[in-house]
């Protein structure tokens, strides 16, 4: 009877042991907050985002000797911290500027993070640094492009993804290059929804290439999640360019791609903006009718043995799909986060900040096809670039340009089916 | 008496929240809780007291949020001054789409609403001076005081506190007034209100505007806040969806439905988005839709009526128990 009664405050004391000894155990953690969509409309995006982060959370806390060189993978833990474990909480935005920022807030406050990557959505992603440099955290962000993020005068955002106005050189590179092989070039028609993304990077591209001497010839919009668009793809018909490049999401990208076959049209080139056309299930749909389209993406497998087709073969034992561009970019940001974190050998977000001020790594030092990562004054990464890949011989993108990273050579023209 | 004692202590407990939960998570939360506290009291002014069900509500929110930050984008003012401009164009636009949908009764009420509220996201989302998809931003650093930009959820506490009085205290005021009893009336059945004399459609009207001019406050504070609106954020459905919850589970057409709606809503939101949300399954959806369904099964009235029925219930049993005592 006495034994019985003592057992429930014997079962607590050890629990409270338990709890201490994790909480002693816990000064060598560094603990970094993620924000990512993990209900709602882009929960997809969000799910696999967190499906990066811990395969690269493996990579830093577990030895890896067989990335080589690769930063932070062949010691378990940051060296300089003392080999301190790194610890990550997710919090799911919801899709909600205003859910976003609450949980940034309760991250920094309460989880008492060091430093906050996410938030995959532009306008989220504005709001949750907007409480980190309120409070002084440093905020890596690795996949949001709308322009304005680093154009606030923010001391503690940094973002490594490369945005419109780099993808716009690149085509223009990639066009050039192309001409120069003989393909005709000059006559370019852009096609995009009305959304935020869609309207801000034809912009981009329309702005580049005037600026260029070399204006795009034909700019067709329509409305996202579209159940006809014949009409766009004859107005392409009528016009004939030589390059048509497309804005779309998922959806919409199967639509255009069955819309085409069924009017039997093929433009020369055609060359797509990521987004739908890197998406596993645009490849499933329409990836058999779309034989030879070009597309952008700064994510490349590699050869094997490599880095990257180690980290690609552990993303897909991790998440059950390939590797895309978009979860690949910020598995990058947060390994430069880790990075900065490591050099600085400390968990001050000052001192955080400084680091991530003089981070310059080189591509090899990289997953990702970035000439390096390097910031400016207001933040960007001023090194950030992208590759141009194309669908070849069945559902696989290979690389095809820059020639420095290229695995085939490109294929012309557009085949289509 | 009793009331005044009731309302003295729950006075008591708004102000002194923040400083026995004085973590700024919590303290941010109390704000979040009473700036919804405001939005759905406004929206009971026309879906409690008047029973006409709004879901476009979610327009006079965004007009607030839009003209906040706008006054900041477009002519580098403090957002506070769009607040007014907010206000009045809020009140502008209950009087136009009032006229022609408040005509109708029920569903068909709520469905005019509902398509107002598209087309203006629509609209917004296509119109490049309100930032079209990318949406308006606030101050980021804030200049001075006047831009409301705190580290600190304090200063917004007290200033969402302050406005949900007023709020209230309107609310009130028009309960006892004379529009109050027509709107009670049309409620229980517009047309013996009409057959009786009651100027129904003006009162209808009226209480649209005013509850249209609250809930651009609500908007305009919202937007300060977070610092930034877009179409969805600002004009989506979801937020007219959730005023009306929230009005609803607290209780409709009373004063303080709203308010007790909003405090068990918005941390349970919050608090199973903490606990549940890193977890990547939608598990906070699950949990807060359960609870939504079961007080919508078991208590339709709102937790309000359920507290009000058991203190009646208590005080009958209390006065037939002296009943008898006096019998014998």
């Amino acid at each position: 009877m006495r034994l019985s009664k003592l057992v429930g405050p014997l079962a607590a004391a050890a629990i409270a042991m338990g709890l201490a000894s994790g909480a002693m155990a816990q000064q060598k953690t560094v603990k970094i907050g993620a924000v990512f969509p993990l209900s709602g409309n882009a929960a997809s995006a969000g799910v696999h985002a967190k499906a990066a982060i811990e395969v690269a959370l493996d990579i830093i806390n577990n030895a890896h000797p067989e990335f080589g060189n690769f930063p932070l993978a062949k010691n378990a833990g940051l060296a300089g911290l003392g080999g301190a474990k790194v610890e990550v909480v997710f919090a799911d935005n919801q899709g909600s500027p205003a859910t976003g920022q609450n949980q940034a807030l309760r991250l920094i406050t309460e989880e008492k993070v060091v430093a906050l990557t996410g938030a995959y959505q532009s306008g989220i992603t504005l709001t949750a640094s907007a409480i980190a440099e309120k409070y002084g955290i440093p905020f890596v962000n690795g996949e949001s492009v709308a322009s304005n993020l680093t154009e606030r005068g923010f001391k503690w955002f940094f973002r490594t993804t490369p945005i419109a106005t780099d993808f716009a050189q690149v085509y223009y590179d990639f066009f050039t290059e192309m001409k120069a092989s003989g393909a005709k070039t000059d006559n370019i028609a852009v096609v995009h929804d009305t959304t935020e993304y869609g309207v801000s990077v034809a912009n981009t591209l329309a702005a580049t290439f005037k600026e260029k001497g070399h204006p795009i010839a034909q700019d067709v919009a329509y409305t996202t999640n579209a159940t006809d668009v014949q009409s766009q793809v004859l107005q392409l018909k009528d016009k004939k360019p030589d390059v048509v490049i497309m804005i779309s999401y998922t959806s919409d990208a199967i639509l255009f791609a069955k819309t085409m076959q069924a009017l039997d049209y093929k433009p020369p080139m055609l060359l797509a903006d990521d987004s739908g056309y890197s998406d596993p299930s645009f490849i499933k749909a329409a990836g058999k009718i779309s034989q030879g389209v070009f597309n952008r993406s700064s994510w490349s497998v590699g050869p094997a043995g490599s880095p990257t087709a180690i980290i690609a073969k552990l993303y897909k034992e991790k998440s059950g799909d390939e590797m895309d561009d978009t979860a690949a970019r910020q598995m990058q940001a947060f390994f430069v986060l880790a990075d900065a974190i490591d050099r600085a050998g400390s968990t001050e977000p000052a001192k955080i900040q400084a680091a991530l001020k003089a981070t310059d790594l080189k591509p090899e030092q990289l997953m990702i096809g970035y000439k390096g990562v390097k910031f400016d004054d207001k933040g960007q990464n001023i090194l950030a670039s992208g590759l141009i890949i194309q669908l070849q011989d069945g559902e696989n993108y290979v690389a095809v340009f820059p020639k420095a990273n290229a695995e085939k050579p490109p294929v012309m023209p557009y085949k289509g089916w | 008496m009793r009331r005044t004692f009731w309302l003295a202590i729950a006075i008591v407990l708004v102000v002194a929240y923040p400083w026995v939960f004085s973590t700024p998570f919590q303290q941010r939360l109390g704000a979040l809780v009473l700036l919804y506290a405001i939005a759905a009291s406004a929206w009971n002014i026309i879906g409690g007291y008047a029973g006409q069900v709004s879901v476009g509500h979610v327009v006079f929110f965004g007009c607030g949020a839009y003209a906040a930050m706008g006054a900041y984008t477009h002519f580098a003012l403090s957002p506070l001054v769009g607040l007014p401009a907010g206000l009045v164009a809020s009140v502008a636009i209950a009087a136009v789409i009032g006229v022609p949908t408040l005509r109708l009764s029920g569903h068909y009420f709520s469905m005019a609403t509902i398509a107002v509220a598209e087309l203006a996201r629509l609209i917004v989302t296509n119109t490049d001076y309100l930032g079209a998809a990318v949406g308006l931003s606030g101050p980021t650093v804030p200049r001075n005081v006047f831009d409301l930009s705190f580290i600190s959820a304090l200063p917004y506490y007290y200033l969402f506190f302050a406005v949900l009085a007023v709020t209230l205290a309107i609310t009130w005021w028009m309960t006892n007034s004379r529009m109050g009893f027509y709107l009670r009336a049309i409620r229980d059945s517009e047309r013996a209100a009409r057959s009786l004399g009651a100027p129904a459609s003006r009162t209808k009207l009226y209480a649209y505007m005013l509850s249209a001019g609250l809930t651009s406050v609500a908007g305009a504070l919202y937007a300060m806040m977070f610092g930034f609106v877009d179409p969805d954020s600002g004009l989506g459905l979801l937020i007219s969806v959730k005023i009306l919850i929230m009005a609803a589970l607290g209780g409709a057409g009373l004063l303080f439905g709203p308010l007790v709606g909003a405090a068990i809503l918005v941390p349970l939101e919050e608090i199973s988005n903490s606990l549940l949300g890193g977890k990547g399954a939608g598990l906070t959806f699950v949990v807060y839709g359960a609870i939504i369904v079961l007080i919508a099964r078991f208590q339709p009235g709102g937790i309000l009526a359920l507290i009000n029925r058991l203190w009646a219930k208590r005080k009958t049993k209390q006065e037939s128990k002296q009943g008898a005592a006096d019998a014998s």
